[in-house]
């Protein structure tokens, strides 16, 4: 049996230490798991891969007629299939911790992160 | 009893006074044939959206594509005054063009035409269509008059796009900053601009596509600064024998560059030198870019050979964060 | 028998309808996995009152009831994580608390929990990454488990002598 003040300062003690390696940690936090499907620049889902708990797919059609099939998985989505000429979007495959959003140009959609991610930007 | 009800309050206003300080915002828009974003601190809608505009009206005006741009009359009908803006990068490019002893010609692209990277319509030119386009290569004969005049002879054409995103960067950069930015990240399609450093002080991370696959070679710890890759495999077709031909020409020779290198990344102050660059040490080749830089040394640059190497300057060596399991062997460039 | 079935029921009940009520509240703090846990009141509350058989049972069947009417499978495994580790510490905690700490049962009944949950997110995500938010999300749990925990010694005390009502 320990007295009250006891666990007081034990526990005042522990969310202290918390409380520095949170701060400490503020920059190494993981990649943000919110996803945008924008098209045309209009904010089209916003999807928190780490709340999704089954597969599932959806399609998503440009202005003129283009379309794209985006596969939403735990964790991690991409462009499964598009109709779109040079199949870039497909090739890139899974965005999941990649600081540069997928993007399919003819039909001008695009997957991005939003907020941080482990790099602030990519070139090339 | 009043502390428990100002609790609420209490708690409203820590929730208010944790939103203050450096707000973020940001913009993405299509434009140049690319995705870009702005992110910006202290930038209000309106200065973004003075940046959007200013990248569409650099690209209507410079675009070789657009059928009414001043580089479109130029090569149309041989002659143009062109705008001050177009004139100062137009003498930017040519001067770049002789540092690297035509490495970098803007006068190449009826080459890159006549492969196809313009249209989609991939082929590979035969010899002698080569040699004929090849006589029309030449930035030597350019003139560029002081008042903006500039004259090509028959048949040559000029594409600015080897340069047009680094200095479309570098206009926004000052835009932001005579706008009292102090901390914002470009990214024009694969050009990353940056002004200053993040809002916390710490330099951006910016990540380095791998020429090989879809990891990245590792982070540049970069500020105020640009960050310029270039590599063959962002535009490529493989023709009918199975050869890999890129977008990136060697302007003496009218077919893609192989020059023993898969990638380049050049960081410097000015993007539409390290654009430039980009694509000049490219076609060098290792040697004759480290020469290059042995000779310059007012950038950095990070080298990805075809036999696995990752050449490094020794000042970007000292900031650059090799991605974990990286299978490339990573050596610093000799100082002399 | 019946009694203790019923008054084993009726908690379950109860806890399901705090974990539905605060499934529906929007998240106060951006970090995965951080909650109030509001269910959690009744799962200290039994354990100082019913002991550690009936608990389990109350646990458990608000867990895996609670994913049901979710309909989310995948949160099992994090509930079921976060629940048990939570359990092991409060039977600890049960033995050496006085009635007048359970509080401190709540809180760190809360890390246990959260910690379990990061145990399961790493099995399942494998990210190293997520450790960064181990600290931060330990943290809010604390504070959420004191929250939890005050409000179970509250009932505790308040329940002890109501007569007619022996829950």
């Amino acid at each position: 049996m320990l007295k009250t003040k006891t666990w007081v300062a034990a526990l005042v003690a522990l969310a202290a230490v918390l409380a520095v390696l949170a701060l400490a940690l503020r920059h190494a936090r993981a990649p943000g798991t919110v996803v945008e499907v924008v098209q045309d620049g209009v904010v089209l889902r916003t999807i928190d891969l780490a709340r999704v708990t089954e597969a599932y797919s959806f399609t998503v059609t440009s202005a003129d007629g283009g379309s794209n099939v985006v596969l939403v998985e735990p964790g991690r989505i991409r462009v499964s299939s598009a109709d779109c000429p040079d199949q870039i979007c497909v090739q890139r495959g899974w965005l999941s911790d990649q600081a540069a959003p997928v993007v399919c140009l003819p039909h001008r959609l695009a997957l991005r992160l939003r907020g941080e991610t482990a790099a602030d930007a990519v070139a090339g | 009893m009043t502390a428990r009800r100002l609790l609420p309050l209490v708690l409203a206003l820590c929730l208010l006074l944790a939103g203050c300080g450096a707000r973020e915002n940001s913009a993405a828009f299509y434009a140049m044939s690319t995705y870009m974003t702005i992110r910006a601190w202290d930038a209000d809608d309106a200065l973004l959206r003075r940046a959007e505009e200013t990248v569409a009206e650099l690209e209507q005006r410079l675009s070789v594509t657009r059928e009414d741009s001043e580089l479109a009359v130029l090569n149309r009908t041989g002659t143009v005054r062109l705008s001050a803006d177009g004139a100062a990068l137009l003498r930017r490019a040519l001067a770049l063009c002789a540092a690297t002893d035509g490495a970098l010609d803007l006068s190449v692209y009826p080459v890159v035409r006549a492969w196809g990277f313009t249209t989609q319509d991939y082929r590979v030119p035969d010899a002698a269509e080569l040699d004929a386009l090849l006589a029309r290569v030449d930035y030597t004969r350019v003139t560029l008059e002081d008042d903006g005049t500039v004259t090509v002879p028959a048949g040559m054409e000029l594409d600015l796009g080897a340069v047009a995103k680094g200095w479309a960067g570098d206009r926004l950069a000052q835009l932001l900053r005579d706008g009292g930015v102090t901390s914002a990240i470009l990214s024009l399609g694969g050009n990353v601009q940056t002004v200053g450093a993040r809002p916390d002080g710490d330099a951006w991370n910016v990540a380095v596509r791998d020429p090989s696959g879809e990891g990245m070679l590792g982070v540049v710890r970069a500020a105020d600064e640009a960050v310029v890759t270039s590599g063959g495999y962002e535009r490529y077709f493989v023709d009918d024998a199975g050869v890999v031909r890129w977008h990136i020409m060697d302007p003496a020779t009218g077919y893609p560059a192989r020059s023993g290198l898969v990638s380049v990344t050049v960081v410097g102050a000015e993007g539409v030198v390290c654009d430039a660059l980009s694509t000049a040490l490219f076609v060098m080749g290792a040697e004759r870019a480290e020469d290059y830089w042995r000779a310059h040394r007012d950038f950095e640059c990070l080298l990805v050979t075809e036999d696995g190497a990752l050449l490094l300057t020794p000042g970007l060596a000292a900031r650059f964060t090799p991605a974990d399991g990286l299978s490339y062997e990573v050596r610093v460039i000799a100082d002399a | 028998m019946t009694k203790r079935l019923t008054r084993a029921a009726l908690l379950t009940a109860l806890a399901l309808i705090l974990f539905t009520v605060e499934a529906q509240l929007p998240r106060p703090i951006p970090i995965p996995g951080a909650r109030l846990g509001l269910a959690n009141i009744i799962t200290v509350y039994a354990m100082f009152r019913l002991g550690p058989r009936d608990t389990l049972g109350i646990l458990l069947a608000r867990v895996f009831l609670g994913a049901v009417f979710a309909g989310a499978m995948m949160t099992l495994l994090f509930s079921l994580s976060g629940g048990l580790l939570c359990y092991a510490a409060m039977l600890v905690l049960r033995r050496i608390l006085t009635d007048r700490q359970i509080w401190v049962c709540g809180v760190l009944g809360a890390v246990c929990h959260g910690l379990g949950q990061m145990l399961a997110a790493l099995a399942v995500y494998r990210t190293a990454g997520l450790l960064a938010y181990l600290p931060a999300l330990l943290l809010s749990c604390m504070a959420a488990g004191l929250f939890t925990g005050l409000c179970a010694q509250f009932l505790v005390a308040r329940l002890k002598n109501a007569k007619g009502l022996s829950l």
